[in-house]
């Protein structure tokens, strides 16, 4: 069980503890990556838009029982939600393949150093971040959504409007 | 009282001893000023009456820390985590840090507190926070990174840790193995359904294994043991810094150096220390003055004997 769980025992009385969840507000930090396609990519590059960023892994099931509903909200929402997938930890070849394989067509990035997982307090994986367009965290999700609880958990994010200047954001 | 701020984490500063001997220290003090301004000890024995305030600052800063500051405590987060720190009313964010920062050991931690601006404490620095002395102390980590028997790399968790995606060690627990009680850490590589158990060996004890004569005994090593869904063990090695090696199938590479953890000690404060030493010198160096310059150290001057009368 401990081997093949994605997830540790959430525990917000621990240390460091708390989740995605609690970076709600927060300026979204950014780190440019290589993508699967060989670009580079970054959460600051979609500065202006929602964003839902999705943290997993090829090996990791939860993540492989979402990855059909993210590619439909993905296609749905394409102009208005970009979708990036960053996979923590796995070689181009791992992450490209089971795109590939599984018709995912968002972009994959390539978190060899585990940095989005790390830094967006994933307790497990799929975590996912909704960034709303002036650069701050809308909203933090552990574990598997469903399609509707992605049309509702970036729906705040559309409904806000474009900021005029974003202030202290990092991406 | 000074050595209360240079080894702030010794634990004599919070007993009733400690505080018993500042206590009676404080009350020598006392009755030596009382008899001072008195007179007892003429005009110069009342200018170390300023001296004696000095002490008196002194003494009383050290006992209110021992007292009423915190214990000595130490935070350990990883890198990238917030943990509250309730004794200082802030929380710690651990800085981030790659293997060459552990290396270096250049991470920092910056406590945060509402209101207030924050505070960065350096690896090498001491900050005072309200009645508590702050600092760094550097504690053994390691980062990890797994591949397969290809060399693509494989995503590295640590399922009992705060930080569920951190290829950072912190080697919080501790086991017994021979003489020695050695910190150890575990991390799994799920794509391979590996648990790999990493134990942290000093210098010191690295010299006396017979069989690490390949390994630079200057430098800390780990002993790895590999582990599959069943707990059943794959292998073990002896792993250097910097080294690759491959246990049950994964190719495991460690990067050894430290990353800090935050110390909180109670420690008189600086304000106080600096005032009360400043007082007791003064009085001093007046006292001594006035001595040298003759008149104003005398003794009073006694009045005149009255004529003695004359006998017939």
């Amino acid at each position: 069980m401990f081997l093949s769980a994605c997830y540790n025992a959430p525990d917000p009385g621990k240390a460091g503890g708390g989740g995605p969840g609690m970076l709600a507000g927060a300026p979204a930090q950014s780190f440019e990556l290589r993508r699967t396609d060989g670009r580079t990519d970054s959460l600051a590059r979609h500065r202006g838009q929602v964003v839902l960023l999705n943290i997993w892994a090829t090996w990791c099931p939860p993540c492989q029982e979402e990855m059909p509903a993210l590619q439909r909200f993905a296609r749905e929402n394409a102009g208005k939600v970009v979708v990036l997938g960053v996979d923590q930890g796995e070689s181009a070849a791992a992450a490209g393949g089971y795109a590939r394989e599984h018709g995912v067509t968002f972009p994959i990035l390539l978190d060899e150093q585990q940095q989005y997982g790390r830094t967006y307090a994933a307790l497990g994986m799929p975590t996912s971040v909704i960034v709303g367009r002036d650069g701050r965290v809308v909203k933090g999700v552990d574990g598997a959504m469903t399609i509707e609880q992605m049309r509702a958990a970036v729906a705040p994010a559309l409904a806000a409007a474009a900021p005029q200047r974003a202030h202290g954001a990092s991406i | 009282m000074l050595a209360q701020d240079l080894y702030p984490t010794t634990p004599l500063y919070h007993t009733w001893q400690y505080a018993l001997a500042l206590t009676i220290a404080l009350v020598v003090v006392l009755a030596y000023a009382n008899g001072a301004r008195r007179g007892e000890d003429g005009v110069a024995g009342r200018r170390v009456l300023v001296s004696a305030a000095g002490a008196a600052v002194i003494v009383v800063a050290g006992l209110a820390s021992g007292l009423l500051g915190p214990d000595t405590a130490s935070v350990v987060g990883t890198p990238g985590t917030v943990v509250p720190v309730p004794a200082l009313g802030s929380a710690a964010f651990f800085g981030p840090a790659d293997a060459g920062a552990l290396v270096r050991g250049t991470a920092g931690v910056t406590l945060r507190r509402r209101n207030a601006a924050e505070i960065v404490v350096a690896p090498s620095g001491r900050r005072l926070v309200g009645e508590s002395l702050v600092y760094l102390e550097p504690r053994p980590a390691a980062y990890v990174e797994a591949f397969d028997a290809h060399g693509a790399r494989l995503t590295v968790t640590q399922p009992t840790s705060a930080s569920f995606l951190s290829p950072v060690l912190l080697f919080r627990d501790h086991q017994r193995i021979g003489a020695f009680d050695v910190p150890f850490d575990t991390f799994a590589a799920p794509a391979r359904h590996r648990v790999v158990r990493a134990i942290y060996f000093t210098p010191e004890q690295l010299r006396t294994f017979t069989h690490a004569d390949a390994l630079d005994a200057a430098h800390p090593a780990l002993v790895v043991t590999a582990s599959n869904d069943t707990g059943k063990q794959l292998g073990i090695a002896l792993l250097a810094s910097g080294r690759t090696v491959e246990l049950g199938g994964v190719r495991v590479r460690a990067t050894i150096g430290t990353y800090p953890a935050l110390t909180v000690a109670a420690a008189p404060a600086t304000w106080a220390l600096l005032a009360g030493i400043a007082l007791f010198l003064a009085g001093i160096v007046w006292s001594a003055l006035g001595a040298r310059g003759g008149g104003a150290v005398r003794a009073e001057p006694q009045p005149p004997n009255p004529p003695q009368p004359q006998r017939a």
